[in-house]
């Protein structure tokens, strides 16, 4: 009993930050019944107490992150390694931000449950990345998605939203069902859920990667974690959510998801991170990388084609975000084939960052722009925005050069890496991607310069009757954004050091 | 002491960060004062750096490899390999320098601003902070290009031209402003992606050579190391030849040669004048000054075997089409945009020529090309704002009612045609000189182009300038009998044009020290070309005549007028 409480107590240590966010979750849940009255009334102001809790529930995660120690991966249930570490940070500072977004998103009276929902999600993208165990992993990537289900319908209850939550929970439980039926098989096979025993059983017999229970597990994993990052066939519902679903709730779903998925993939198929053992000693089955290479390549064109043809703002960032998963996924697809001057995973990892100071800060201007009677929608919505608000419109101007890759901004960057990761592997299947690459970036900067053009060349719509003061949170979300998104550009040094050390 | 270097290229955008953040409601008379103070400010902070740069010892042939800038100043960027300082890798890295060729650029970049800034005095009356901005911004670009010694910093430059510019088109262009912008940036911003691609490649298979040779490459994205490498160690011929077309593609369209250019007219013809005037005299220029910086010192087999006949070739085409359609135009905005065509035709011409001549002659094209459209786009801008009409069928005799602008107009156009003792003729006597020594054919088609470009321009005078006097009507253009009487051009003007045809008076009768300051630089790249085509004599190598040594044939320039 005692070597089993001792058990205990180490694996609560390795997932401290994600504890203090589960208790904060717990106590607004349980509190905020109380201080409401029965018919739903609130006292003003409650929204943002309920916002400070969880800023200040984030900085002490933040805290145990810092002071957290990393331990070599070993048979535990959980692992505190340098991806952890990493991904923890990404989400952390992404939850400072979506806590911003959400400040004033939600009346007072259901605030508590759309905080509680934001830090359950965030605490469920951390313990993807420090699940070291089949049943962990599913288990933490139904902490993402339950709590976006309420997160997606509390803020706004009319019926766009309730389509849009509709409409992921039916895909999402769908997609869950996948992950769930391959990692069946992935035990089947090696008749372990520990990640580490997997690896090590893949590593002593190399027939095992040519079973076809693998084949059939990897094929639906990447089925199931394709939905998470949007992937296409698996993006139908990205547009119709973003479309319905409230602003601050689209900025999650632009970017947490993503994280989640990518982070999934990689404790899948990475071994281990860290010097302790090679990164390339594993691949799920020969037949992955020909899979993700097609999802990748009709991944971009399909989220940039699309994109070219909206109308609606959020409808064109969904599919904008499609297409930048698979500019992550490119990274990804060269990973697995081991590396060249530069490694594909380390190309990912630096744009998770860069996408998503870049996106979350076009939601961030969004929501700063809305109007008090209307929120942003249409692109005639934002027409002449620089003659109204120019301040807002120039970051926004910014944050959507970034994304179309022009420099000075941070997107720049993290496109050439791929390029200099995908290009220097020396692949024929590799530099296809890097010139396919390089025409979705094209094709890319004409939905986001029409963007562009709709706020600097048109004449403003009137804007008389808008009486909202300045969204203070959500301009400090999009100043933060933008200094990142600037800053990784001059600087990117230290980012990108932690990123190698992360696969070498 | 280089960093004043840094002040000149930041000190537009610290101007224009000033105008848009402190003052973006500023009325427009305080907005283009403070243009033009940090205009004519960079302009003596880029003389300075001028005399700090004839200061510096020059490196002697033997020292140098083929690029060389005098003055540099470096700071790792991204270390993206992150093998550490000494390792071979790949890193980047802020590499500011300063060659005579970049000089020269940078030089014409700072004088052509004060001009841009003063025609747009009164064109512009809306939102003047946010167009004085770009246009500064503009100019911290056109400078950074120049300065960037860097490959990628380079590319980071060149494509941030295109965010001003288009925003200068865009907002404060003619009727047709959204279709131009939105043209304009997705065409060249597709050329250069591929350039980027091609950068990398070429990266990338420059330290797998130097690897190979055991030569210590930490920083393969410098330009001047890369270059000594490539000029010891060269790429294989196949891989030049691809090599070469995806760096070319990008320059191809911003030069523009011949079937790249359609997004060239359209933009001249929507832009505001400053806007023409800094896309024609600058950022043109970018294509070609990246062949020169690029393509010609990393990949001379390329250069030697398929870009003499190929851009040769498009040239020739882009001399005698560009003519030809600015022979068939209305429009003398649009006329000029498709003389730019020509003229860059002669520049890569003579760049493509490959030996001293020739390259000395495309650089000073570029900048002759720079001066003389220049102020052509400045006197149409002129005119128009004056008659709100830019159709020769509506013009006449303009000379006799406005005196001062018909001279400007008569004189430049002369610069323009290439009139012996302006700056046209020795700029397109060199690049004819250096062709006609590498392959007549494509001399004797171009000169053909002078022929035409002399007819435009003279067609312009003599229908617009000279003549019975035809002025369009006054009712034509909205503001009907609140129109200020017409009046001849007026001292922001004068100031404007002056030290624009200044320059091109003196660099006709002077062109010796420009054609010293570039001389080491294009020497030590054709230096390449003689070694080319001494290991591997072609059949144009037989026609060539010998060279007489000691005595470079660029003296010729100086005994011209």
């Amino acid at each position: 009993v005692n070597e089993a409480i001792q058990q205990l107590n180490g694996a609560v240590n390795l997932i401290l930050p994600e504890l203090a966010l589960l208790a904060t979750v717990c106590l607004m849940f349980f509190a905020a019944p109380f201080l409401v009255s029965e018919r739903g009334e609130a006292p003003v102001g409650l929204k943002h107490r309920w916002g400070w809790l969880s800023l200040t529930a984030l900085a002490l995660a933040a805290w145990f992150w810092w002071n957290g120690s990393l331990v070599p991966r070993s048979t535990g249930p959980f692992v505190s390694d340098q991806l952890t570490w990493y991904v923890r940070g990404l989400t952390l500072a992404a939850g400072f931000v979506l806590v911003l977004l959400q400040w004033n998103q939600a009346d007072d009276s259901r605030a508590a449950e759309c905080h509680a929902s934001l830090l359950a999600i965030l605490a469920g993208a951390d313990l993807v990345a420090a699940a070291n165990d089949l049943v962990g992993l599913f288990v933490a990537l139904e902490l993402v998605s339950i709590p976006t289900y309420l997160f997606l319908l509390l803020p706004r209850r009319d019926a766009p939203a309730q389509e849009a939550t509709l409409k992921y929970f039916l895909l999402s439980i769908f997609s869950s069902a996948f992950v769930l039926f391959g990692m069946s098989y992935l035990y089947g096979a090696t008749g372990t859920t520990n990640l580490m025993a997997i690896h090590t059983a893949f590593a002593s017999g190399i027939e095992l990667s040519h079973s076809p229970l693998i084949a059939v597990a990897t094929v639906m994993l990447i089925a199931g974690l394709g939905f998470r990052l949007t992937a296409v066939p698996f993006h139908f519902y990205a547009p119709d959510v973003f479309q319905g679903a409230p602003t601050s709730a689209a900025a999650m779903l632009s970017f947490i998801p993503k994280v989640v998925g990518l982070v999934a993939i990689l404790r899948l198929i990475m071994p281990a991170t860290g010097g302790d053992s090679q990164v390339h000693s594993w691949m799920m089955t020969p037949a992955a990388i020909p899979l993700l290479w097609w999802l990748t390549a009709v991944t971009m064109f399909v989220g940039n084609l699309m994109a070219l043809m909206q109308t609606d703002i959020r409808r064109l960032l969904a599919f904008s975000s499609v297409s930048h998963a698979g500019y992550m996924l490119i990274g990804l697809v060269i990973g697995m084939q081991g590396s060249g001057q530069v490694n594909g995973f380390a190309a990912t990892l630096f744009y998770l960052p860069v996408y998503g100071a870049m996106t979350l800060g076009v939601f961030a201007v969004l929501i700063a722009a809305a109007r008090s009677d209307k929120r942003i929608e249409s692109f005639d919505d934002l027409a002449g925005l620089s003659r109204t608000k120019p301040a807002l419109a120039l970051m926004l101007v910014i944050f959507l050069f970034s994304l179309a890759g022009l420099p000075p901004t941070a997107g720049f960057l993290g496109k050439f890496n791929l390029f200099v990761a995908a290009w220097s592997q020396a692949l024929e299947s590799s530099r296809l991607l890097a010139c396919l690459l390089g025409v979705n970036a094209a094709l890319g900067a004409w939905y986001y310069l029409k963007l562009i053009g709709v706020m600097y060349l048109r004449d403003p719509v009137d804007r008389s009757g808008d009486v909202r003061p300045m969204d203070v949170p959500a301009v400090v979300a999009a100043i933060v954004c933008l200094a990142v998104t600037i800053g990784l550009f001059f600087t990117p040094g230290p980012l990108w050091g932690h990123v190698q050390a992360l696969v070498k | 002491m280089p960093s004043l270097f840094v002040v000149m290229i930041f000190l537009p955008a610290m101007a224009a960060a000033l105008l848009l953040l402190l003052d973006a409601k500023a009325p427009p008379e305080r907005a283009r004062w403070t243009a033009l103070l940090a205009t004519i400010a960079t302009c003596l902070v880029s003389l300075g750096v001028a005399s700090q740069f004839f200061a510096q010892p020059e490196a002697t042939a033997d020292q140098r490899g083929p690029v060389h800038p005098r003055m540099e100043l470096r700071q790792t960027w991204l270390d993206v390999t992150g093998g550490g300082a000494a390792s071979t890798g790949i890193r980047l890295e802020f590499y500011l320098g300063m060659d005579g060729i970049s000089l020269a650029m940078i030089l014409l970049t700072t004088v052509l601003t004060i001009s841009a800034v003063l025609v747009s005095w009164t064109a512009i009356k809306e939102r003047s902070a946010e167009f004085y901005a770009s246009l500064l911004i503009l100019e911290t670009g056109l400078i950074g290009v120049f300065c960037a010694f860097d490959l990628l910093l380079f590319y980071v430059f060149f494509e941030f031209t295109l965010i001003p510019l288009f925003f200068l088109v865009g907002i404060w262009g003619g009727p047709l402003r959204r279709y131009a912008a939105g043209k304009f940036f997705i065409y060249t911003l597709s050329g250069s992606v591929i350039t980027l691609l091609g950068l990398i490649w070429l990266v990338i298979e420059s330290s797998k050579i130097a690897l190979a040779h055991g030569v210590n490459l930490a920083t393969p994205f410098s330009i001047p190391d890369l270059a000594s490498l490539l000029s010891l160690h060269p790429l294989p011929e196949e891989l030049q030849f691809t090599l070469f077309l995806m760096i070319a593609a990008g320059f191809m369209v911003k030069v523009p040669l011949f079937p790249f250019h359609t997004w060239l007219p359209l933009a001249h013809v929507e832009a505001p004048t400053a806007g023409s005037v800094l896309l024609a005299g600058v950022l043109l220029k970018l294509g070609s000054y990246g062949f020169l910086r690029l393509c010609l010192p990393m990949l001379p087999h390329a250069c030697e075997h398929t870009g003499t006949p190929l851009i040769g070739a498009l040239s020739v085409v882009g001399i005698i089409y560009g003519s030809l359609c600015a022979l068939a135009q209305n429009d003398i905005k649009k006329l000029v945009a498709y003389s730019s065509v020509a003229h860059l035709g002669f520049c890569m011409l003579g760049i493509f020529a490959l030996n001293t001549e020739g390259v000395s002659g495309g650089v000073l094209q570029m900048i002759n090309h720079g001066l003389s459209t220049g102020a052509l786009f400045c006197i149409v801008g002129m005119f128009y704002e004056r008659y709100h009409t830019r159709q020769l069928t509506e013009l006449g005799g303009l000379a006799s009612k406005l005196p001062l602008l018909g001279v400007a107009m008569v004189f430049t156009s002369f610069a323009s045609i290439g009139l012996p003792g302006l700056n046209g003729f020795v700029g397109e006597v060199l690049c004819l000189i250096g062709m006609f020594r590498r392959d007549p054919i494509y001399a004797i088609l171009g000169a053909a182009g002078v022929v035409l470009g002399a007819w435009y321009l003279l067609g312009v005078l003599q229908k617009a300038f000279f003549g019975t006097l035809l002025e369009p009507g006054h009712s034509s253009h909205g503001h009907g009998d609140h129109h200020e009487p017409i009046a001849d051009l007026n001292a922001r003007e004068i100031a404007a044009l002056a030290p624009l045809l200044v320059l091109c008076a003196y660099l006709g009768l002077f062109p010796q020290p420009t054609l010293d300051l570039i001389r080491p630089d294009v020497e030590a790249v054709t230096k390449l070309y003689d070694e080319v085509r001494a290991t591997k004599p072609t059949k144009l190598a037989a026609v060539e005549m010998p060279r007489p040594s000691g005595v470079p044939a660029v003296k010729n320039g100086e005994d011209r007028p």
